[in-house]
């Protein structure tokens, strides 16, 4: 735990004036205001990040470290209300995906037994579950989505997939925006608690 | 590629998630913390008469434990994100429990030689931590699962935090019941109780806290 700590510090002084810090930063805070498209932006950059972090130290599994960077992407938009403005925002990320990769050895052991386990597979289980949890296309989270409850399946579709505003949803489906508001978030956390069991 | 269009799907009305109320989830588990702390220490051992709240020994308990609670509610506050400056906590906290040692070993040197025995050890000190630490368990529980909403990365520190939250808790209940007034067990016993819940804190923080 300590050199977590270490690392958090380091991250700290460096990231301040860091290249990653610097880019990131101006769009985070547009982000924040609500800017969907400066949000967009914020995560292709991240994603840009945290693909080399994780690709540099799950360097025998890179399609581990695709489903690392989507898994710490996931977990820093359901909490990214946790933010503090005090410090760097890549800081804050980093520590995330430091958090998810000590997450990952603890459920599959370091680099060896992800070897021995690659070897002795059979492979044609291997793919399926991969592509199982892969759930980044639209297909793959439709899937995943027949298997939320109703009224979060449908608030998902209508306002992340058909990409509704919430009150032309709410019109469509007679519930309150806030009720909408809160069946989005129930089923993203349903569907985070999903991937995370897929993966584990 | 995917992992674009997974990014898509995140960033799509995005703002029309509503922001989760962290703050309710950790003022309840510190109610419920402080109830159940209450309703054991009553139950197991019962209240004190009501003239023992007329006399400074409850208060004095009450002042130390209390501080404490206070501090490590920074201290959890701080622990419970992904990226935290612990050291004003940290350092509040270290001055309370100073502030509670020194006063205890000042009233051990100002008690006669004959009575020093009865002032460290009262009548219940073996029983004593292993009580705070019983009332104080439910309450533990109830904080860490309230953390985990957070995110919190450091899970030991984070549990730590949570136990001596829960420890200073449970001995501020404890103290609505226990008998015993000299500041000097306080500072041993109650401290050692607290340090005891920090410990179970510290260990089942790596497996209560661990979220995805």
């Amino acid at each position: 735990m300590s050199d977590l700590n270490v690392f958090i510090e380091k991250a700290t002084a460096v990231t301040t004036g860091h290249p990653f810090e610097l880019e990131i930063a101006p769009i985070w805070r547009l982000a924040q205001t609500g800017d969907e498209k400066a949000y967009e932006q914020a995560l292709r950059l991240i994603a840009q990040r945290l693909r080399s972090f994780f690709r540099r130290r799950m360097n025998n599994t890179p399609e581990d470290a695709e489903d690392m960077v989507q898994e710490t992407l996931l977990a820093i938009h359901t909490r990214r209300h946790t933010y503090d403005d005090a410090f760097p925002v890549s800081a804050w990320i980093m520590a995330i995906a430091k958090y998810k990769l000590i997450d990952f050895w603890r459920k599959h052991g370091r680099r060896d037994t992800l070897t021995d386990e690659f070897d002795d597979a059979d492979l044609s289980q291997q793919s399926t579950v991969t592509t199982e949890a892969v759930t980044s296309n639209v297909a793959d989270i439709q899937k995943l989505l027949r298997t939320l409850p109703d009224k979060q399946r449908q608030a998902i579709e209508l306002i992340k997939i058909l990409g509704l505003s919430v009150s032309e949803a709410a019109q469509q489906t007679g519930l309150s925006e806030s009720a909408l508001k809160v069946q989005v978030h129930r089923g993203i956390k349903q569907l985070a608690a999903l991937v995370a069991k897929k993966t584990a | 590629m995917k992992t674009d269009a997974f990014i898509e799907f995140l960033a799509k009305g995005s703002r029309a998630e509503p922001a989760p109320a962290l703050s309710h989830k950790l003022f309840w588990a510190l109610s419920i913390a402080g109830l159940l702390s209450l309703a054991l220490a009553l139950t197991i051992i019962g209240p004190l008469p009501a003239e023992t709240f007329m006399t400074p020994t409850p208060w004095i308990k009450f002042a130390y434990t209390v501080s404490l609670a206070v501090a490590a509610t920074f201290l959890t506050i701080r622990l419970a994100r992904p990226v935290a400056d612990r050291r004003a906590p940290s350092v509040w906290l270290g001055l309370v429990l100073l502030a509670m040692l020194a006063y205890g070993a000042w009233h051990l040197v100002l008690t006669p030689e004959q009575a020093k025995q009865q002032a460290l050890f009262g009548q219940t000190s073996l029983l004593c931590p292993w009580l705070v630490l019983l009332v104080s368990l439910p309450g533990l529980f109830a904080l860490q699962l309230a953390l985990r909403a957070f995110g919190p990365v450091h899970l030991s520190q984070a549990g730590f935090a949570c136990g001596l939250l829960a420890g200073a808790i449970g001995a501020t209940a404890y103290a609505m019941a226990c008998p015993e007034d000299s500041p000097t067990f306080v500072a041993v016993w109650y401290t050692l109780g607290i340090v005891l819940t920090s410990a179970v804190g510290a260990i089942s923080g790596r497996w209560l806290l661990r979220w995805s």
